[in-house]
């Protein structure tokens, strides 16, 4: 097809799709969803599964037909209940419900930092995911392609194509101590969807994961504290280093959802500067006291 | 007179290169098996060395301990002892390789077999005796031109990276092609093979195995004639095989092709030249004699034989030039003095032990699934030419994987269960402030903490205050590392982001196997012995 010709299909179509478009359906009486759920459970699943509904179910994440990326911290060669990557019951659980949804196809994948054939492996992550139908690919190499990624701080950077070509992303983190960031959550997983120098990153580490939360922009956040890890993060190595907690924090707003981890940890979100610069930013809320938030035991 | 060649032996020889090909390909799954499969544990990939009675007797002699598997060598010498080199000529996956591109040289014209001059077959003979003497003195030096080692030594080291490499490009341009469909399935398939794309000597390595196979176009089989120590011995041991070549004098028509085909100079005509010790019962003499009139009948009449003629000179002169050579392997450092950068795999023996049986066949550094494991140059002295080594600037130690344990052919890497791998100590870990970032620079990084996989860490974080070009000071976290929990495994200096050369490093210093290669004195707190 010639650029000419191109060009001009665009332009038809767009003006079709303007004149076939369906007056706005009108807007729900029922209570708008709460902005976090916090569900704490007797297993995985079920916390998983009660925190989507408490946000108004999968489908106001995912829309049929949608490539979904699920992405979770697959990062570590250890098995779960070292907690140093996402718990795999979850991470099964929101691939159903992906496909409950409508999606056409979920991804699930992780740049680890193990050799990944293992961490996949013991983590459990890739059977469960593979359980649930999701397509689990290995990283490679061919698939981080260097791209403009409209940062505050960096502009470019190598990007993890099979996250970035989602329709959707859904980040599903597990809330982990860090030496550095003291706490890892949903926004330090991105270092996960990124290919390159990426240790380098830790030089400027919290302005990297706001521009990187920012440039990958999930449509939804899962924060995985089921079992979570309170001493030598980010990967621990006994079942000492980690807490049961049995809890599930998730919306739409990603930076809510890691201030709200935050405080698992008994760290007000003000303290963590990654959260400042993007609340300073705009990007989202870290004013817990004034969110609607959806706590549930089940 | 009924020319008609013979059904029986074209049909053997049809066998027998059915066999090869199934015996290379059960070499290769075997190799491409050897890697992090899902289990912890991997199964006898490393089979076909046992069945090796060259890798056994040598890593027997010089270790001076007898490793059980190699009882499997049995099998072969029995099999030689009754039927001559059909190992040679029917199982060997070099020899096949060997074979095969003798065949390929021969199709193409490229080579032309000439009756003139024998190549030096005694050569081989020379080759095993010096290695056998070299085997009392404690020298292993059975795997360099040991068929097995070299040949998986060379797909480990070099074909199959350079295949992978192949494969890389191949991928590329199928994205290029936007068929990313294939090539991402490509891309998963190759991923989950887990190929080491990286070694340090796969130039050189690969490079011999290239001119092995060029020899070929100067006889066929040259290797398997005139180099292999191993088909030196099993041609010794062949000297009572059962079945001998006969020629029915009433069929031949003198045509010579017998003796210009044969694979490896066995001169089967007149019969009585035949070299039983040099035949490897391809059968290529009898499925292409014209007239069939060669035939291997079971006989059990003494007779009159050919054999290579060895220099009795010679066969004296020999181990009489290993013992002088000797000492040439021993006037190197390495015996004194550990190398800082000579980190052995966990289980590895203490250094000569571990010397006297690792036969350089690159099984650990296949099963390694980071790749660090190299092959070493000169870091062990020349008897270690070969012998792995953790280099962690290309791949560190997997915490959980003891694979290379569990692969090595003579327990030169004593096999490790998981558990007993976590507890052993390779090297230790220091850190180079001058180049470290929140040293140096004051700038925050803990890389190497966060990656050090000891629970606790063996990568603490202390501030530090770093006085900086203008006169100020940075206070950042800054590694220390406490050297009783360092296990060596090298994570620290792969992910270092000063990648040149990294801020923090392993040595072998501190490494468990060691008695003088120790830094703390703990262990004169634990009862002697206990490693």
């Amino acid at each position: 097809m010639k650029r000419r010709e191109f060009m001009r299909n665009i332009a038809l179509g767009g003006l079709a799709l303007g004149a076939v478009r369906k007056p706005a359906r009108p807007v729900q009486a029922a209570a708008k969803p709460p902005d976090l759920a916090w569900v704490e459970g007797e297993s995985p699943a079920a916390i998983t599964r009660a925190a989507l509904e408490a946000l108004g179910g999968m489908k106001s994440f995912v829309s049929r037909g949608d490539v979904v990326c699920v992405k979770p911290n697959i990062g570590w060669d250890r098995t779960p209940e070292l907690a140093a990557c996402t718990n795999p019951e979850t991470v099964k659980t929101l691939v159903e419900m992906c496909f409950e949804a409508g999606a056409k196809e979920v991804v699930v994948t992780d740049h680890s930092t193990n050799q990944a054939a293992r961490t996949f492996l013991r983590s459990g992550i890739q059977a469960a995911a593979k359980q649930a139908g999701a397509k689990v690919l290995l990283p490679s190499s061919f698939r981080m392609k260097k791209m403009s990624i409209r940062g505050e701080w960096f502009k470019e950077w190598e990007v993890f194509l099979d996250v970035y070509e989602a329709d959707k992303i859904i980040n599903a983190p597990i809330a982990k101590h860090h030496s550095l960031s003291r706490v890892t959550l949903g926004m330090k997983n991105w270092l996960g969807a990124i290919g390159g120098a990426r240790n380098q990153l830790h030089q400027r580490l919290d302005e990297a994961k706001v521009d990187l939360a920012r440039f990958f922009n999930p449509a939804l956040t899962v924060l995985d504290a089921w079992r979570i890890l309170v001493r030598n993060g980010p990967q621990g190595g006994r079942p000492s280093d980690t807490e049961l907690r049995k809890t599930v924090i998730a919306g739409r707003d990603w930076l809510a959802v890691d201030a709200a981890g935050a405080t698992l940890f008994g760290i007000k979100p003000e303290e963590l500067p990654f959260l400042k610069i993007a609340a300073d930013r705009k990007l989202g809320r870290l004013d817990l006291e004034r969110l609607r938030i959806e706590k549930r035991t089940i | 007179m009924k020319k008609e060649r013979s059904k029986k032996y074209r049909l053997l020889q049809a066998l027998r290169i059915l066999s090869q090909w199934a015996f290379f390909g059960l070499f290769l799954f075997l190799l491409t098996r050897t890697r992090f499969t899902g289990e912890d544990v991997i199964g006898p990939v490393e089979r076909f060395f046992h069945f090796d009675p060259l890798l056994g007797l040598v890593a027997t002699i010089a270790g001076r301990v007898f490793f059980a598997a190699f009882a499997w060598a049995g099998v072969t010498v029995l099999l030689t002892l009754v039927l001559g080199r059909v190992v040679c000529g029917w199982v060997c996956p070099l020899g096949g390789l060997h074979q095969f591109f003798s065949f390929l040289f021969k199709k193409a014209r490229l080579h032309r077999p000439k009756a003139a001059p024998a190549a030096p077959l005694k050569w081989k003979y020379y080759i095993l005796i010096f290695i056998l003497a070299g085997s009392l003195f404690g020298l292993n030096l059975a795997g360099w031109l040991d068929p097995l080692s070299f040949l998986y030594r060379s797909f480990t080291t070099a074909v199959f990276p350079a295949l992978g490499h192949a494969a890389t490009g191949l991928i590329k341009l199928l994205y290029l092609l936007k068929l990313s469909g294939p090539a991402g399935t490509i891309g998963q398939f190759f991923e989950s093979l887990t190929i080491n794309p990286v070694y340090i000597q796969g130039f050189f390595i690969g490079g011999l195995l290239l001119a092995a196979v060029l020899l070929n176009l100067v006889r066929e089989r040259f290797w398997c004639r005139v180099l292999c120590p191993a088909g030196a011995l099993l041609g010794l041991l062949s000297a009572g095989n059962v079945f001998k070549l006969k020629i029915d004098r009433s069929k031949c028509i003198d045509c010579g092709l017998c003796n210009l085909q044969c694979q490896t100079q066995a001169s089967p005509f007149p019969d009585g030249d035949w070299k039983r010790a040099e035949c490897v019962y391809c059968f290529t003499c009898g499925a292409v004699c014209p007239t069939a009139a060669i035939g291997f009948p079971a006989r059990d009449v003494p007779r009159k034989e050919k054999r290579v003629s060895l220099d009795r000179r010679k066969i004296i002169w020999t181990p009489i030039a290993a013992l002088a050579a000797l000492p040439l392997f021993r006037i190197n450092p390495a015996g004194r003095r550990a190398a800082a950068s000579l980190l052995r795999p966990p289980g590895a023996l203490p250094e000569p032990r571990f010397l006297a049986r690792c036969v350089k066949c690159g099984e650990c550094m296949k099963a390694c699934p980071t790749g660090g494991l190299q092959p070493a140059l000169g870091e062990a002295g020349p008897e270690g030419l070969w012998t792995p080594r953790l280099v962690p600037r290309v791949g560190y130690c997997e915490y959980y994987c003891s694979l290379c344990s569990q692969v090595c052919p003579t327990g030169a890497i004593k096999e490790l269960t998981v558990e007993e791998k976590l507890k052993v100590k390779i090297g230790t870990a220091w850190v180079d402030k001058n180049r470290c970032l929140p040293y140096a620079l004051g700038k925050p990084c803990i890389v190497c903490e966060e990656h050090c996989p000891t629970s606790p860490k063996a990568i603490k974080l202390v501030d530090n205050p770093a006085l900086l070009p203008d006169g100020k000071v940075s206070v950042q976290k800054a590694p220390s590392v406490d050297t009783a929990l360092c296990i060596g495994c090298g994570i620290c200096e792969n992910k270092c982001p000063v990648v040149d050369r990294p801020a923090i490093y392993c040595t072998s210093i501190g490494e468990q196997r060691s008695e003088t290669n120790r830094l703390l004195l703990d262990f004169l707190d634990s009862e002697p012995g206990s490693y």
